[in-house]
């Protein structure tokens, strides 16, 4: 890939300055954060760290506090 | 190092936890184990905080609960695979320093392309773009450093076409590192995709070679502990 093939948001994302984009990613984790957004790591049978037992069920099947904000006109 | 670097490089939009390499010293150890106790850090995995654990090439996991972080994951390492010595990835790092002051020491580019060489998928993307990235961003004056790195990391037939347009005499210079750069010469595209797939595959399998026997050792760590508790 070469940065014209980029979408363009992906392109929008790399004319920022490495500080304003770590700063807009605190911005996006916020807001992950509060839709319920799970810190445990996805699970991932492919990485060595990947422990079945200790992989709690969490944001990926919904937690309490996550409910859909807006739907798209159908 | 891993995936907060790649949200400053823009390879990453976010990433859920810190990933640290740090120098393996007795008084850096005693700063970093201050640090974690201020953030309310607890071990939430095998292996234990040892250093001779880590410079087997373990990584220890924390999950902090201090107000303002509960929940963050940190990941600790002081070796990672087919990288050399802190002191050299020190060296060669790339410091960002932030609108309040604050400095960033990231692992540099190549460096932490070739941390990314795992057995994980979701890895490879991050690949792709963390090279397509540095091309963008030194292109237009390109080292010698640099090409050798683009020529041996690019990930996609369209970025390999171009590079051995631009430099063609370089990229038969390393063909006999990168035998899929005569694929890309000859404008065979689907082999080449295949060739770039059998690329990651052996890289995989490299991964997963240097972390069985560290996986054996974690098996025996949880039965351990869970005999312990």
């Amino acid at each position: 890939m070469t940065f014209e093939e980029m979408p363009d948001e992906w392109q929008e994302w790399l004319e920022l300055t490495p500080i304003e984009r770590f700063r807009q990613s605190e911005q996006i984790f916020a807001q992950y954060l509060a839709i319920g957004g799970s810190l445990d790591p996805d699970p991932d049978p492919t990485s060595p760290f990947y422990d079945p037992d200790q992989w709690r069920p969490g944001a990926a099947y919904g937690r309490a506090g996550l409910r859909v904000l807006r739907r798209g006109a159908s | 190092m891993g995936g907060q670097a790649c949200v400053f490089y823009g390879a990453a939009q976010v990433s859920k936890d810190v990933d640290l390499v740090l120098l393996a010293q007795d008084e850096n150890f005693s700063r970093l184990l201050a640090a974690l106790d201020q953030l309310q850090a607890k071990r939430i995995a095998v292996p234990r905080f040892d250093p001779a654990l880590l410079a087997r090439g373990h990584a220890v996991h924390f999950r902090c609960a201090a107000p303002g972080v509960e929940e963050l994951r940190i990941d600790i390492m002081t070796c990672l695979r087919d990288l050399p010595p802190f002191l050299a990835l020190w060296e060669r790092r790339t410091v960002i320093t932030g609108d309040r002051g604050e400095e960033f020491h990231l692992l540099s580019i190549p460096d932490l392309v070739k941390a990314k060489k795992t057995q994980r998928t979701k890895d490879w993307p991050i690949i792709e773009l963390l090279v397509a990235i540095h091309y963008r961003e030194n292109g237009a004056n390109p080292c010698p450093d640099w090409v050798e790195f683009w020529l041996a990391q690019a990930r996609t037939p369209e970025l390999l076409a171009e590079l051995i347009q631009r430099f063609p005499n370089e990229a038969r210079a390393q063909t006999s590192r990168r035998p899929l750069l005569r694929l890309a010469f000859s404008g065979e595209s689907e082999a080449l995709r295949a060739a770039l797939d059998a690329e990651v595959r052996a890289e995989q399998a490299k991964d997963r070679a240097y972390w069985a026997p560290l996986i054996a050792e974690f098996e025996a760590f949880r039965r351990a502990e869970r005999a312990d508790s």
